[in-house]
């Protein structure tokens, strides 16, 4: 099943959060955590107040030493919100970032459905369900890492252009200000006097 | 301005713009066109006797055509750099200018434009705004009376740099005028235009009605508003300072300005809140505060860079509140007004901030890009077999995959942006995409729906713009139906056939199938070998006889929250209106097919481990079902 590491067990761990009242304003997370409890390969399925708080990725991180998991699965926000966050919680407990899956169970769901409690729930559990098929499968993956061209480009030469440009100028990296007019300067060029300080805008 | 032109570390190209951009975080390629000026920019010292002798005069956009400036000119005497430019449609070459410009031999008019490749480690987008044209409102007559005028030209008007040396005049007669209106929300917080506030206008409102007012104090200036909206520090007491100081404001919308052919004054009609009553007042003249609108060329700037707009065209940020200054291209950041509309502190502070954003990547000698890259199963490719093929090598957009007959297809690694493209479209099932394999992505598929299938909205959504969609929906409380099953990928290029008939296979009620518009795809043409395999599916299931709207191909960004809510809802329509029994029926006959079409799915490595396991996934799920 897990093609890297031999026919290991599977050992996934589920944790479903409330953010607060996100969502269990909405639905309850326990569960949730209770029906993932039933599905095959997870050996622990728990709800948090807030996963990404420490408490919330402590109890990750504690439960992948103390169950022996393999993967993990977080139900709580988005991925481009909060991936990140448990890709590096579950490193820290020295398992691969890319053995771990979120579902989406707040801005797909319960946000989206807060009249439907019952059918939020049910979604829930589905996209709880998905997300442990998909983290059965998923393999440990290393970062690419790529070399830095260590020069920057500024396109646009307006206030907020120049203003870029300066700075990364003041932190040492070469930078090109392109600008598609034959000056720099943008609005603010043509502005008589600018509020609040009514100083001159040039 | 000028630090930027004499920072030894900033090296400013003006009259340039960039044709192209490749490659990634850390390793941009940008190619640069400088126009040619028609003038050497290290010899000419910007003394402007050219534009002396020049015979011919233009209107000047940057005076916003209040003033004329010469076929060889400077936008203004403190243009940076100080170089002139020969302007080619308006220039008759009579070469007066060469001949003016004598031993300095500062113009060429052979010069040609010139191309460059620069290597960058970031890029910062800050290509700001433009301004809403008020002539498309009939009501206010801009365009047809003189003595109206736009915000942008007050500037210029009110201003010891302009083109009147800083004297209020009529454009109808030269004159003073005595009387001023100023009228806010000139195309913003409008339906019929732009529904956003611009932001800075109240502001420069009060601005300009003090400047005149001190400059001329017996003008009698009234500002029209809505509502005055002066959140910042310091704002609110500019806006009691103007009031204390005699500026007369009154709250309302005018609905009508007209003008008297003779004097050419104007007469707005308005609202006045206060009174509670409708006005008619005489002024001589008007300024129109027009609203900011995104720079016109936006698509243009978008796809080159990869950056999802916001409705009205503005930049979209990599997420709201988290990371306001980032694009959704790494490596690409966002600075001032082209992100929405901002004054000047708020622009400077953007700028500085996606300064700070991209020095986290230039001080870095190495950065960390996902891994989610495709990989070929190198038995499998029947390129090893010196077969023809090399269908996956065509379709990426990056020239990622090198096929030569003989070998099996090779990835470049560093090359691969991971759209998937290849692997959806490799008839072998020779390829695969790290982190979304066909065996996850099938697994997910089958838990989706192993309950009540025939109720479920199987909806495909690409990473960067339909997921960002399906959480905008969900961020603005845009409500839909609660049946849909969403599935995420990186971009609708990875969107396997197989996967849209194991979903039918399965028994799914309806499939969208959804990425980003083509101009906002993440991986140049990723979307449209998407488009091209779904347009070719629903064909297909049309012919198959298909309730038309079971399969859905809409593209959606991750700004069009209410859209996604919107297609989802129309999905649920169609399903409510297919009988039950009909549906079911359906199901079954098409069931045979999309057998059929799917028998190769299974061809792909750990696929049959991963359908068992969704297997005893599934039933596991049905057990629990609640009665
Ligand atoms: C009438 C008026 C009065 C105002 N008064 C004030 C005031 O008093 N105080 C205040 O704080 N704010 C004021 N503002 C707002 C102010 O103008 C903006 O905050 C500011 O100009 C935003 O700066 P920016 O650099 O983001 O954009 P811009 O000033 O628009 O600059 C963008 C630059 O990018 C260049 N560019 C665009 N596209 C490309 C491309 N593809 N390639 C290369 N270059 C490109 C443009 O030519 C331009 O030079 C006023 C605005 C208006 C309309
Ligand atoms: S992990 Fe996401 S869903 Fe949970 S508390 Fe944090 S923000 Fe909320
Ligand atoms: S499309 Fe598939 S079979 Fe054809 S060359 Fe590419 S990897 Fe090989
Ligand atoms: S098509 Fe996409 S996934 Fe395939 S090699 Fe090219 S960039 Fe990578």
């Amino acid at each position: 099943m897990i093609p890297d590491e031999g026919n290991e067990e599977l050992r996934i761990g589920v944790y479903v959060c409330h953010c607060g009242s996100n969502i269990a304003g909405v639905i309850d997370p326990t569960v949730v955590a209770e029906y993932a409890t039933t599905l095959p390969g997870v050996v622990r399925a728990i709800n948090t107040p807030y996963a990404c708080a420490d408490s919330g990725q402590n109890l990750i991180k504690e439960d992948i030493e103390k169950y022996d998991l393999n993967r993990v699965v977080v139900s709580a926000c988005s991925v481009r919100m909060h991936e990140p966050t448990f890709r590096a919680a579950v490193s820290e407990a020295g398992l691969n970032p890319f053995l771990m899956e979120m579902a989406n169970i707040r801005e797909q769901c319960t946000w989206a459905h807060g009249h439907e409690p019952e059918a939020a729930l049910e979604k829930a559990k589905d996209l709880t369900a998905a997300a442990i098929a998909k983290a059965a499968f998923l393999t440990p993956l290393d970062m690419i890492t790529v070399p830095v061209t260590k020069r920057a480009m500024v396109i646009g030469g307006g206030v907020s252009g120049i203003s870029a440009a300066l700075d990364l100028g003041d932190q040492g990296i070469e930078t090109i200000l392109v600008e598609k007019e034959p000056t720099i300067g943008g609005v603010m060029a043509q502005l008589n006097k600018t509020f609040p300080t009514m100083d001159c805008s040039i | 301005m000028v630090d930027a032109a004499r920072h030894p570390k900033v090296d400013v190209r003006t009259y340039t713009e960039v044709e192209r951009v490749e490659g990634f975080v850390g390793n941009f390629q940008v190619q640069l066109r400088e126009k040619s000026r028609r003038v050497l920019a290290d010899r000419c010292n910007g003394c402007g006797e050219c534009a002396q002798v020049c015979p011919i005069e233009v209107p000047n956009c940057f005076e916003m055509y209040l003033a004329p400036r010469k076929a060889i000119y400077v936008p203004m005497s403190q243009s940076v750099p100080l170089i002139y430019t020969v302007d080619e449609t308006a220039c008759i070459h009579c070469y007066k200018c060469v001949e003016a410009c004598g031993k300095l031999d500062a113009i060429d008019f052979d010069l040609q434009d010139r191309v460059t490749w620069e290597d960058v480690g970031a890029i910062i987008t800050a290509t700001g705004f433009s301004h809403f044209d008020p002539s498309v409102i009939p009501e206010y007559g801009y365009g047809r009376f003189p003595n109206i005028i736009t915000a942008m030209e007050m500037e210029r008007l009110n201003n010891s740099a302009g083109p009147t040396a800083g004297d209020l005049i009529r454009p109808s007669d030269g004159k003073h005028p005595k009387s001023l209106a100023i009228i806010n929300c000139v195309g913003s917080r409008d339906t019929r235009f732009n529904p956003w506030c611009s932001n800075f206008c109240c502001m420069y409102a009060i601005k300009n009605a003090l400047l005149v007012q001190q400059h001329y104090p017996d003008t009698e200036i009234t500002i029209y508003y809505m509502d005055i909206r002066t959140p910042s520090k310091g704002y609110e007491e500019f806006y009691a300072r103007a009031r204390e100081l005699g500026i007369r404001f009154t709250q309302g919308r005018p609905s009508l300005i007209t003008e008297d052919p003779e004097t050419h004054n104007l007469f707005v009609h308005s609202e006045d809140r206060d009174l509670g009553q409708v006005t008619e007042r005489e002024y001589d003249m008007v300024m129109l505060n027009q609203a900011a609108v995104a720079q016109p060329d936006v698509d243009t700037v978008s796809s080159l860079l990869n950056i999802t707009q916001s409705p009205g065209g503005w930049f979209m940020e990599y997420h709201p509140k988290l990371r306001p200054m980032d694009s959704p291209t790494d490596g690409v950041f966002l600075a001032g007004a082209c992100q929405g509309q901002k004054d000047i502190p708020s622009s400077v502070a953007q700028g500085s901030a996606a300064a700070a954003r991209a020095g986290r990547v230039l001080h870095s000698d190495e950065w960390e890009i996902e891994p989610v890259v495709a990989v070929v199963w190198e038995d499998r490719c029947i390129g090893a077999q010196g077969k023809k093929c090399g269908i996956c090598s065509r379709a990426c957009p990056y020239g990622a995959i090198e096929y030569e007959p003989g070998k099996p297809a090779q990835v470049i690694t560093a090359k691969c942006h991971g759209c998937g493209g290849c692997v959806a479209e490799c008839p072998h099932n020779a390829i695969t995409q790290m982190h979304f394999t066909d065996a996850q992505i099938l697994a997910q598929i089958r838990a989706l729906l192993a309950r009540n299938p025939e109720e479920k909205i199987l909806a495909f959504r690409c990473h960067w713009c339909s997921y960002g969609g399906a959480d905008m929906a969900g961020t603005s409380h845009f409500e839909y139906s609660p049946n849909e099953r969403g599935l995420r990928v990186m971009c609708s290029a990875r969107m396997d056939s197989d996967f849209i008939y194991e979903a039918f296979r399965l028994g799914a009620g309806a499939v969208l199938f959804s990425g980003c518009h083509s101009q906002d795809c993440h991986y140049i043409t990723g979307q449209p070998v998407g488009e091209r395999r779904a347009e070719r599916l629903l064909g297909q299931f049309e012919k198959a006889g298909m309730t038309p709207g079971r399969f859905r191909i809409e593209w959606i960004s991750a700004a069009e929250g209410d859209r996604y809510a919107e297609v989802i809802n129309e999905m649920q329509a169609v399903l409510d209106s297919i009988p039950r029994e009909q549906l079911l029926e359906e199901i079954e006959r098409l069931r045979p097919e999309m057998e059929k079409r799917a028998r190769r799915m299974r061809e792909a490595p750990q696929v049959d481990e991963a359908l068992e396991f969704a297997d005893r996934l599934a039933e596991a799920m049905l057990v629990v079902e609640p009665s």
